[in-house]
């Protein structure tokens, strides 16, 4: 069995582009989705019933319905519902932040659910009105604790955007199939390509446990 | 409580430390029940300014939730609560009010482990008080000189000993200023040789006046440092005096169990 | 805006049929993931240092790479580096089994560390083996820790293998969208496919909370 790996070299500047492409989404797409989820999720742990509910059914959908059915529905679908086309990039980062928020909502709720009540006691007896406790010392706390889960949001997200190579995304993944398609040399290409994510995402997550055990004393009441 | 006890605690009542002023805490007639489980039941108490009381008896008495009821933690069921001669709120707001003016020791100290130990006794004063940064900070290095812990003041809690932790704990609560100090099985959690450099600082703060309510089961520090003893047993009040009383001539059936278990032998 | 759902009935054994194919592809991955799992922590836990180090790379290199990459990833090579055509199903199945596998290696690792190293202690002075005490002691403890976990992973899976519709795999996605392309009707396809799988998933995220709370372990 030969192995020609000259289609990938030929078009290093096009996969590279579509790296890019890969990280740009992951980025937007993971701080859209921090953001969103920590609203949702302290919404769904001090918020009154007629916010929780609605929220905990959106979380509920989202872990009940796979991202690529989000993905092509909001690609295909959302445009014939509102006349409004998206670019496939954009539609990718709004299906995808809307997706992992759900994740980083639960994140954030077992994050303060972690709290021990001692501490909301403590902070109580000091004279701490509820938003103050909130504010000072149980999300300060529970941010420290959820480090090495917002690690594996950003993971995720980028695992996540190659699904976009289905609506056309012009990301790693889908650059790597249309080089692999064209150049008959599948096995080359995206033997390529998995060390490339691999690179990616394996360093990333031994980041975060070393930043994490750094802090993790902040955390630990 | 029977008429014995009646008698003893009329004849001393008069020599009891800060009994010419008006009493700073009122239990009366105290009920508090979990679900079905009666964990106060009928407790009428009152603690004098100045005074330091000693809260003694099994686990599961009720000394601890009657502490946890002083500052409005938990609600009570049953008769009243009263504060300076008014009853404990029953709004949150106000609730809070209340909560300023007493300071609480909690057995696992509680420290708030993302602050160094003298922000966490700014904080009060910071956060509550809304005293100006400068002033909580110099307020706090005084009161961490006050327990000996200066030279901590940038640790965090996870550096820093059991005994180390706890007098953090009382500094931040008495950054507050607070009429009264409550102090819940302060030294339970903590190893035989650091229980001597926190029961130091609490006896320091009792020469100093503090109105002090400790749920302890330190007996040796009860019969020092005390001014009045009350023994719990079930939710009831078995038996209250000064500590000479309660140690040496008890004078119900309950307390010679109870400390003769503990190997109390005066 | 015209909207034609007649469409997902005429078409609604064809749909069973993809939902079938999803939930037995669901089955047999786990059926094959779970006892690969407990296989590769176990190497990883072991004294040699080759198990525990081919346990580790392979762990690691299944959990940091895109599902959908593998599934690529074994349409292609696998038929040239073994020499046996697979069929797309079989390709699916494996890229999924290689991929759940990792993740349980991890959970079971996570689960039979999480019991205090004091039992292991206690269970050897008595005499036993260190295989003994796995099995007698740790293992049953921490099945209940790794209960949950495994609850969860099954309702990622349940999603996941809607990724094996692009090599062709009959399931779910792949029926939905084939009607979508062959009858045009766009968003009543897509809808009844989100539907679809909404109704099998959200019971079984439900369950998973159940499962959860169940087995929830207080220290």
């Amino acid at each position: 069995m030969e192995l020609d790996f000259s289609p990938l070299i030929d078009s290093w500047r096009y996969l590279l582009g579509g790296l890019g492409i890969t990280l740009l989404l992951s980025v937007l797409t993971a701080a859209g989705s921090l953001v969103l989820g920590t609203v949702l999720g302290l919404g769904r742990v001090y918020g009154p019933a007629w916010l929780r509910v609605p929220i905990v059914f959106y979380i509920d959908t989202q872990r009940a319905i796979p991202v690529l059915v989000i993905l092509v529905w909001f690609y295909f679908a959302v445009p014939i519902l509102t006349g409004i086309s998206f670019h496939p990039f954009w539609a990718a980062l709004m299906a995808l932040t809307l997706h992992i928020a759900a994740y980083v909502a639960e994140i954030v709720r077992a994050g303060i659910e972690s709290i021990r009540p001692g501490q909301v006691r403590a902070a109580l007896a000091l004279g701490m009105s509820r938003t103050q406790i909130v504010r000072k010392v149980v999300l300060p706390q529970a941010m420290v604790r959820m480090l090495p889960s917002f690690g594996s949001v950003l993971s995720i997200t980028i695992k996540d955007t190659a699904i976009a190579a289905v609506i056309a995304v012009p990301e790693l993944m889908k650059r790597a199939e249309t080089i692999a398609g064209q150049s008959y040399r599948p096995i080359e290409v995206f033997t390529t390509v998995m060390v490339i994510y691999f690179i990616i995402l394996f360093p990333g997550s031994r980041l975060i446990d070393r930043l994490y055990q750094r802090v993790a004393h902040l955390g630990r009441s | 409580m029977n008429s014995d006890n009646m008698a003893t605690r009329t004849a001393s009542h008069s020599e009891r430390r800060g009994a010419h002023l008006p009493p700073v805490v009122v239990y009366d007639n105290v009920r508090k029940l979990y679900g079905e489980f009666v964990a106060i039941d009928g407790v009428s108490v009152q603690v004098n300014k100045g005074e330091v009381m000693c809260l003694i008896g099994p686990s599961g008495s009720g000394k601890s939730t009657l502490l946890r009821c002083t500052n409005a933690l938990e609600t009570v069921d049953g008769g009243r609560v009263l504060f300076d001669g008014v009853p404990l709120p029953t709004d949150e707001t106000n609730a809070r009010k209340v909560r300023r003016r007493m300071g609480m020791v909690f057995q696992n100290f509680e420290l708030f482990p993302h602050k160094s130990a003298l922000d966490n006794v700014a904080i009060g004063p910071l956060t509550v008080l809304g005293i100006s940064e400068t002033e909580a900070r110099a307020r706090a290095m005084k009161l961490l000189e006050k327990v000996g812990l200066a030279d901590k003041a940038g640790n965090f809690p996870s550096g820093l000993s059991g005994g180390q932790q706890q007098r953090v704990a009382i500094a931040r609560a008495l950054a507050m200023e607070p009429e009264v100090m409550l102090f819940d099985e302060p030294t339970s959690a903590l190893d035989p040789e650091t229980i001597g450099e926190v029961l130091n600082v609490m006896k320091r703060l009792a020469e100093e006046g503090m109105t002090m309510m400790v749920v302890t089961h330190e007996m040796a520090f009860a019969r020092r440092v005390a001014n009045w003893v009350v023994v719990f047993d079930h939710g009831k009040v078995v038996e209250q005096g000064p500590p000479g009383q309660i140690f040496e001539n008890p004078t119900a059936e309950r307390t010679r169990d109870f400390l003769g278990h503990l190997g109390w032998n005066g | 805006m015209n909207l034609d759902w007649t469409i997902v009935w005429q078409h609604r054994w064809d749909l069973a049929q993809g939902a079938g194919l999803t939930v037995l592809l669901t089955v047999l991955t786990m059926l094959a993931a779970v006892p690969a799992g407990m296989v590769l922590a176990l190497m990883r836990l072991s004294r040699s240092r080759i198990l525990s180090t081919a346990s580790l790379w392979f762990v690691e290199f299944f959990r940091n790479l895109p599902l959908i990459l593998v599934v690529y990833w074994a349409f292609y090579v696998m038929p040239v580096f073994l020499h046996i055509e697979f069929s797309a199903f079989t390709t699916g199945l494996i890229a999924l089994c290689l991929n759940v596998s990792a993740y349980n290696a991890e959970t079971f690792r996570a689960g039979i560390n999480s019991i205090r190293k004091g039992q292991m202690e206690a269970a050897i002075a008595v005499g036993m083996s260190r295989w003994q005490a796995m099995k007698q002691i740790i293992i049953p403890q921490a099945w209940r820790r790794v209960l949950p976990v495994l609850a969860s992973t099954w309702v990622s899976l349940f999603k996941d293998t809607s990724l094996v519709s692009v090599i062709a795999v009959g399931e779910l996605a792949h029926v939905a969208l084939q009607i979508r392309s062959s009858s045009f009707r766009v968003l009543e396809m897509l809808t009844a496919m989100a539907v679809i799988y909404w109704l099998m998933g959200y019971p079984q995220a439900k369950l998973a909370d159940w499962v959860h709370k169940r087995f929830e372990v207080k220290e």
